[in-house]
């Protein structure tokens, strides 16, 4: 009995330690902002920056060379056929490529961010396939909370251990994206 | 004992929740909707709402379909619209007779002087063409109509003025089209108000375009062409780089003809003149008709089935591109395309084995055929307690068109449909691009039986010949045909595009077959929005349905 609360205790200890760890994770530039499933949602995230006076370079199909000198990589999950055509890929391919990247940022330790801006519109089917690869390597998560009706970002963040802020609106999101900064 | 009892139970308990969800959902999703004296379907419900208000307050198909189409041009206005222009296929029943209106947008007078590059502006005013979406619906509603302008516009001037509700897909079209829609302010002051979009949820105005409407009610088609709605147009779009003139506008003409007339396993098909595609749907069903499907099977259950009707579409598709264009400015070769014989020269030029290599996707000049623009576009389809049709779809070109707005009038992006390579569908003044749109109305022993059209670009051509394959070949209910997966190629395309809900076997035999595949969602608006309905004309029973991909709705009564 003593035996099962001490490792209670440890694991509660644990679980604290490392999700003060992912908090306090340190975000700062120069950033990377990309897009996972091609989704034209890509380029309000440059808009959200500039909100905040913060410089960023947006590259929709960056890919694991682009991370040469990033200190943090913000990716935009969200599947659009249109996109994906406009670009010349496959979903297979740019969910690759997605791969890759992330690969690449968690072998560089550079903290990935998952924006998740388009509501219902991009969630299910493919959307849903890219938000999970990313949210899967994020430490930090921002979303509309209209995209998060069915509770799928706080289960992954959760899952995660990371932080999940919910803001109403798209243009609200530049808050706190301002802060991690900050 | 007990744990078999227990056993029992479980496996009892789990067949019948098995079945349940089998049956509901099959019910749930499979169904159409039923009426016994009229039927409406479009991509949105509050379109649908209103042309069905009106067959019940007794207007009649054409009625219902002018008020269904200048309503849905307010709540979608991505797909159609003021700025833009379509055409419609009408079937009379008690005369027996199928007229075609063809209000496509034309070029302007001044088109070659438009400082216009293929790569620049692929989506901005210059690209826009002289609308032609109000005389069309003016001038069905005085030929065939029985109610006022006024009665038939009411409804969209209250959704512009008072606004409506974004659904899940004009949201998803917002965000997709930020580009289009980020470059005049008249049209992001709508769309994206503070520079973000607006959501599922969130309430569309459009006063600027109410406006326009009530004009248009009061004043008819000069309300939009002659007065000082056209001086504003003019003056704007010119200021954007266009070469509109006020004479552009006055003398715009719609064009009424009979409609384009083919069969396919006896049933009577009527559809598009040109430049719109009819031609390429009978043609395209012509060489279905030598593919034995009750021996083969659903494209969805066969690799060689589906390999042969997308070896059908490389055919029709090419054959369209050199010989469909502009009736009024070239001669064209429309019934060759549309004959028995040729269709089955064609049909035998195909290796039931495989494709052909990448060559097959040049033209005999040797060259590659550029990538068409492709379309959006919406359609309705509509039949009243007499038996009257309609099959009208209209566009903007792409979604949200070229993105300028004046006076709440969105503007088509359609001079991207002229061809820089095919002769017959060159742009030149007061040409017509050719068009990939093709409302239908097929007869089954000279009695209605279906009514029907999709938008979706490149696409429409293949996804009806599916439709109509899935209702007359595998007798399909009308849901369950539009549900179905489908699939698209054509000599432009370096792919063969499929729905992924075509299964792995049967993608593995196609790679087989040296198809190049690019796999799409399981059902995924890039294959179309379609909008139809199947006639029982003997028991009076109309079963519409409204495509699942494009958030559309079909209502009877």
């Amino acid at each position: 009995m003593r035996l099962f609360k001490s490792l209670t205790l440890l694991m509660l200890a644990l679980t604290f330690i490392t999700t003060q760890a992912q908090e306090s994770k340190k975000y700062e530039g120069p950033i990377l902002v990309t897009s996972a499933g091609q989704s034209a949602d890509v380029k309000l995230a440059g808009l959200l920056l500039k909100k905040q006076k913060l410089e960023a370079e947006t590259i929709t199909m960056a890919k694991a060379e682009d991370l040469k000198g990033v200190k943090t990589l913000i990716v935009v999950p969200g599947f659009s056929s249109k996109g994906l055509g406009a670009a010349g890929i496959s979903a297979d391919e740019e969910l690759k490529r997605v791969q890759e990247l992330l690969k690449q940022a968690a072998e560089l330790k550079i903290p990935v961010v998952l924006l998740h801006i388009g509501g219902k519109a991009r969630r299910q089917g493919q959307s849903d396939n890219f938000i999970k690869e990313v949210a899967g390597v994020s430490s930090y998560m921002i979303v509309v909370e209209q995209g998060n009706e069915d509770g799928l970002f706080t289960e992954l963040a959760k899952k995660q251990k990371v932080k999940l802020e919910l803001v109403s609106k798209i243009p609200l999101a530049a808050e706190p994206l301002g802060k991690l900064f900050k | 004992m007990k744990n078999t009892a227990f056993r029992r139970m479980v496996h009892l308990g789990i067949i019948f929740i098995s079945l349940h969800v089998v049956l509901f959902s099959q019910q749930e999703v499979l169904e159409p909707a039923v009426g016994k004296n009229g039927m409406v379907s479009t991509a949105h419900p509050l379109a649908t709402e209103t042309a069905l208000r009106i067959l019940k307050e007794g207007g009649n198909a054409i009625d219902a379909a002018v008020a269904a189409a200048f309503a849905i041009g307010v709540v979608e206005p991505d797909g159609s619209g003021l700025g833009g222009g379509g055409c419609m296929t009408i079937y009379l029943k008690d005369l027996n007779e199928t007229h075609y209106i063809n209000y496509y947008q034309k070029a302007p007078g001044l088109v070659d002087e438009i400082e216009y590059s293929r790569k620049i502006d692929k989506l901005n005013a210059k690209t826009a063409l002289v609308p032609g979406t109000t005389a069309g619906l003016i001038t069905a509603l005085e030929n065939y109509g029985t109610l006022d302008l006024s009665s038939v516009t009411k409804d969209a001037v209250r959704y512009a003025a008072n606004g409506f509700e974004i659904d899940n897909t004009l949201a998803g079209i917002i965000l997709d089209n930020l580009e289009v829609l980020q470059q005049y302010k008249e049209t992001s002051d709508i769309f994206l108000p503070d520079g973000f979009p607006l959501m599922e949820g969130d309430t569309l105005k459009q006063s600027k375009l109410a406006n326009t409407l009530k004009v248009i009610a009061a004043e008819g088609k000069e309300g939009f062409y002659d007065c000082y709605i056209a001086t504003q147009i003019v003056n704007a779009i010119n200021e954007a780089g266009n070469k509109f003139s006020l004479e552009d506008l006055k003398n715009y003409n719609v064009k009424v003809t009979d409609a384009l007339k083919g069969t396919y396993r006896g049933y009577e098909i009527f559809s598009a003149n040109a430049p719109q595609s009819g031609a390429t749907i009978i043609q395209t069903m012509n060489m279905l008709e030598e593919i034995d499907f009750k021996e083969l099977g659903h494209f969805t259950e066969s690799a060689e089935v589906l390999h042969l009707m997308s070896e059908v579409f490389l055919r029709s598709y090419a054959d369209r591109y050199f010989n469909v264009g502009d009736p009024d400015f070239s001669e064209l070769p429309l019934e060759l395309l549309t004959s028995k014989s040729f269709a089955k020269e064609r049909f035998l030029t195909i290796d039931k084995s495989k494709t052909g290599e990448a060559g097959y996707r040049k033209t005999p000049e040797g060259f590659s055929i550029e990538k068409e623009e492709q379309g959006h576009t919406t359609h309705i389809s509509i039949i009243d307690k007499d038996g009257n049709m309609v099959s009208l779809t209209q566009t903007l070109g792409t979604f949200f068109g070229c993105g300028f707005s004046v006076e709440g009038i969105l503007f088509n992006s359609s001079y991207a449909n002229f061809s820089s390579k095919a002769e017959v569908n060159k742009m030149g003044a007061g040409r017509q691009p050719r068009s990939t749109i093709a409302p239908t109305i097929i007869l089954k022993d000279g009695k209605p039986f279906m009514c029907l059209g999709t938008p979706g670009g490149g696409r429409i051509i293949a996804t009806l010949s599916e439709i109509m394959v899935n209702v007359i070949d595998f007798g399909m209910n009308a849901e369950e045909a539009n549900q179905a997966p489908r699939f698209y190629c054509q000599v432009n395309d370096d792919f063969l595009n499929l729905e992924g809900r075509i299964s792995e076997p049967i993608r593995a035999e196609l790679e087989n077959k040296g198809h190049h595949l690019k796999l799409y969602e399981d059902f995924d608006l890039f294959f179309g929005g379609a909008q139809f309905i199947i006639v029982d004309w003997d028991n009076h029973e109309y079963f519409g349905t409204a495509d699942k991909r494009r958030g559309g709705m079909a209502l009877g009564y």
